[in-house]
This record gives structure tokens, sequence and C-alpha cells, in this order.
């Protein structure tokens, strides 16, 4: 019952990111535009182009929406609101994503086009220098909750939010989840000026839908863990928890497309050099800043 | 018990199954793909087992590995999408002979090896991952450290061989 209702919710929650994501694209807020463009989607021909390494071509979009789907469930809205409180989840989410770098790997050899293959390729050279980025900061969220269980990270921020804790860790993670999800400014996967869609761009008709839907789905569970992570979960006064928990999902996600919107999108080399020379050095400063206010501030 | 020994079963011949796929194929890719699933296998294996850390490491790091292999392979080979259908295995009876002896090496460890008695029930989920950390920092430690350094080291090669030389002109 629990797991059908989660379910619902990230639905539900991918179509908010989808109504967010046009909006900060276009300035309009129109609630039914995700329902005409999907129909329009699904109305098209799901053309394959020639020569495609065809299980590739057909798993990768599906295996982006699953990798989504599992990284979320371990991400708890309350106390009792979660898929599987499993006892490893803070490493899991990480082992969930991992999975979208190998579905956009698949998307990105599989057409048999030169657009997709870079944008593949890109996805996977800057990854590996912002994987880190990632599962450093969800170190130091550990370290301080002294758990793995995502719920015992929540409780562990009763008194402070990690935000305020240890506001490196939330810069980074929030930065390399933006590039995990090819958000803009990161979205070089599929940058729409240099490389005609990237990815996305021998994608058709359903195929295409299914994509994108993963992407959503990506986009509210990395808005998600950063609220368990950083911003006390479901924690607040006065509202009920899963009040708490969408609000700040819903803030937090629209941050994520607003930032995009104001900034031009980054050079390749750059972020590459900023992630190697800069992101990694802080998010180890970060771990050890960390382990010593836990010894200090217990 | 016989739903987990199914489990263990069906998620071990999908390893051993992806293994063989990888020398079935040409194209650079897949075979690093395919790679990638018979260890995803291994992983679920893991969590048939209720290693669940173990397994969901495993699960983690190979996508990673085998993707960072991946562009390696596209990188070094000269047949990437292997439409030359370019025979890429050599030394055939010297790597089968060594299949088959380490293969009944492993086997006959598995078999005659006195494991000591088998815990009928496993310590939970958190325990374990408690187990573990105290282990990697007591007595496995060096071991640990020595694999990391080794791995670090022939990275920092790798890179080294396959930057070209550059020939500085006075242009530069």
């Amino acid at each position: 019952m629990t797991t059908v209702l989660l379910l619902l919710l990230l639905a539900v929650g991918a179509y908010l990111v989808a109504v967010l994501e046009d909006w900060t694209v276009s300035g309009r807020f129109r609630l039914t535009a995700p329902v005409l463009a999907g129909i329009a989607l699904l109305g098209r021909e799901s053309i394959v182009p020639r020569k495609p390494d065809r299980i590739f071509f057909e798993v990768a979009p599906f295996l982006l929406l699953i990798s989504a789907i599992l990284a979320a469930a371990v991400v708890p809205l309350t106390p009792d609101l979660i898929i599987t409180d499993m006892a490893t989840g803070a490493l899991f989410i990480n082992a969930a994503l991992v999975y979208v770098l190998v579905a956009l790997l698949m998307a990105g050899w599989g057409p048999d086009g030169a657009y997709a293959m870079i944008g593949g390729w890109r996805f996977l050279g800057q990854l590996i220098a912002y994987a880190m980025l990632i599962v450093m900061p969800i170190t130091a969220v550990v370290m301080r909750a002294e758990s793995l269980l995502t719920t015992q990270v929540v409780v562990s921020q009763a008194g402070v939010w990690n935000i305020i804790y240890q506001p490196l860790g939330f810069i980074l993670f929030f930065i390399a989840a933006m590039a995990l999800a090819f958000l803009p400014p990161f979205d070089l996967t599929t940058s729409k000026g240099e490389l005609a869609g990237g990815v996305e761009a021998e994608y058709a008709g359903v195929r295409l839908a299914v994509f994108r839907l993963g992407r959503l789905a990506l986009i509210i569970t990395l808005a998600a863990a950063t609220v368990i992570f950083y911003l006390g979960g479901w924690q607040g006064p006065l509202l009920p928890p899963w009040a708490w928990s969408t609000i700040k999902i819903l803030a937090v996600t629209t941050i994520m497309l607003l930032a995009g919107r104001y900034m031009p999108r980054i050079r390749e080399a750059d972020l590459l050099a900023w992630c190697w020379m800069l992101g990694i050095p802080l998010a180890l400063l970060n771990i050890l800043l960390v382990g010593v206010l836990v010894l200090v501030f217990p | 018990m016989t739903a987990q020994m199914f489990f263990i079963g069906f998620f071990g011949l999908a390893g051993v199954w992806f293994g063989i796929v990888v020398f079935r194929t040409f194209s650079m890719v897949r075979s690093a793909l395919a790679l990638l699933f018979s260890q995803t296998a291994l992983g679920a294996m893991f969590l048939s087992m209720q290693a669940e850390f173990l397994g969901v490491l495993q699960i983690m790091m190979m996508a990673t590995e085998m993707s960072i292999m991946a562009i390696f392979m596209v990188m070094f080979m000269m047949d990437p999408g292997g439409l030359g259908e370019m025979d890429m295995t050599h030394q055939k009876r010297l790597s089968l002979g060594a299949g088959i002896v380490s293969f009944v090496a492993a086997v006959a460890v598995a078999v005659f090896v006195d494991w000591g008695p088998v815990a009928s029930v496993s310590p939970d989920a958190a325990q374990q991952t408690i187990d573990l950390g105290l282990e990697l920092l007591g007595r496995s430690m060096l071991i640990f450290e020595t694999a990391g350094i080794t791995i670090l080291t022939a990275m920092i090669a790798a890179t080294a061989v396959a930057i070209q030389p550059v020939k500085r002109t006075r242009e530069q």
C-alpha cells in the first residue's frame, strides 16, 4: 500500500517538475502543458535510427526511469512513509543513481549518432569527476548520523539541520545533484544549442516520452535526497510531517530549475577542471571538518 | 529458504551468462556492459545471501568501473563498435587451459576447505555494516590500503602512458 502511494506521489512529483520546468523556460505557469506535451509525444512516430545498437537503444530510457525509482525507494517523506528503510539506504541511493550514468551511456552509444555519442561520453567523463561530490558529502552526512538509514539521517538533524552544520557539503551536493540530473547550466549531455539534444537527439515519440519521464523522476528524487540529507527531511514546526516534506522538496526543485534559467551553460572543460581541482579537495575538507565537529559537538 | 536458494541460483546463472556474453560480442561497449551486468548479478547474489552492504557496494562500484572501462576500450581499441568483426582474442589454448585450471581450483577450494560451523542466522544489516567497518579498520586495514595504493598507481601509470608526448615548437 505504501509502495503504491509513494509511486503515485513520485508520478505527481514528476508532473509538477514538468510544470515548473515549463514555467522556468517559458515564463508561463500552465498546469496542462505536460499533458499536452505528453500526448503530442505519444502521438508521434518513434523513429529508430539506422544501424542502432538495438538492445542499448531500447533499454536506456527504461533504465533511466528505473534507477530514479529505485533511488526514490529509500527516501522517507514521513517517519513511516518510505518504501523500504534499508540499513544501507544512504549508500543505496548512490548505487541506484550510478545507473543513470549507465543509462545515458547506452542512450548515447545505442542510436549510432554522432551528437548522441558525444553527449553520452561527455556525461561519463563529467560524472567521474562529480560522482565524488555526491559520495563524499553523503559520507559526511552519515558520519554525523552514525547510520546509513535514511530515516536516521533525518532524525540526526533534529537540533541543527545539516545545511547549517555542514554548509560546504550542501553546496557541493547541490551542484553535483544538478549536474547528475543534467539540469542547466550543467546540461552538457543534452545541450540544446551545441549538440542538438545530445543523447535525446535520436529519440522520438514514445521512447523520448519514457526518457523525459525518467529525467523528471530523477530531478524530483534528487530534490528529495537533498531535503533528507541537508534540510531536515520531514521536520518543521506547526505543519504535519508530510506537508513539510512536500514544501521543502518543491522548493528545492524550484531553486534547481531557476538556477539554470539565469546562468549560461558551463563549458565542459571548466566544469571538469573545477570538479577535480576544487570540488574534490573541498569535499575532503568537508569530511575532515565534519569529523572534528562530530567529535567536539556530538 | 527455497526462495533464497532460487534467487541465489538465478542470479548466479545470470552472472555466468553475462560473463559468456562478454566474449560473444564484437562491440567493446556491449562487452563492457555485459561484464557490468555480470557483476551486478553477483551483487544481487550478495543481496540474496542477506549481505546487504556488500551487495549494494558491489552494484554501485561496478557500474562506475565498467563504464570507465568502456570508455577506455573505445579509446584504445581499433574497432570499438565491432562492425569490422575484428577478432580481439588471442592465445586461445593458453587462456582456455588457464580458465579450466582456475575453475577446477576454485571449485576444489569451495568443496574441500573446512569452512567451520555455518551460521544459521545472519546478523541484521546494520550490525553487518558495523562489523565490516571494524574489520576494515582493524586487521584488514593493511591489505585494503595496499590494494588502494596499487590501484591508484596503476591509474596514474595508465594515464601517463595514454598521454601522447607533444613536441613543443617555438610557436607554442
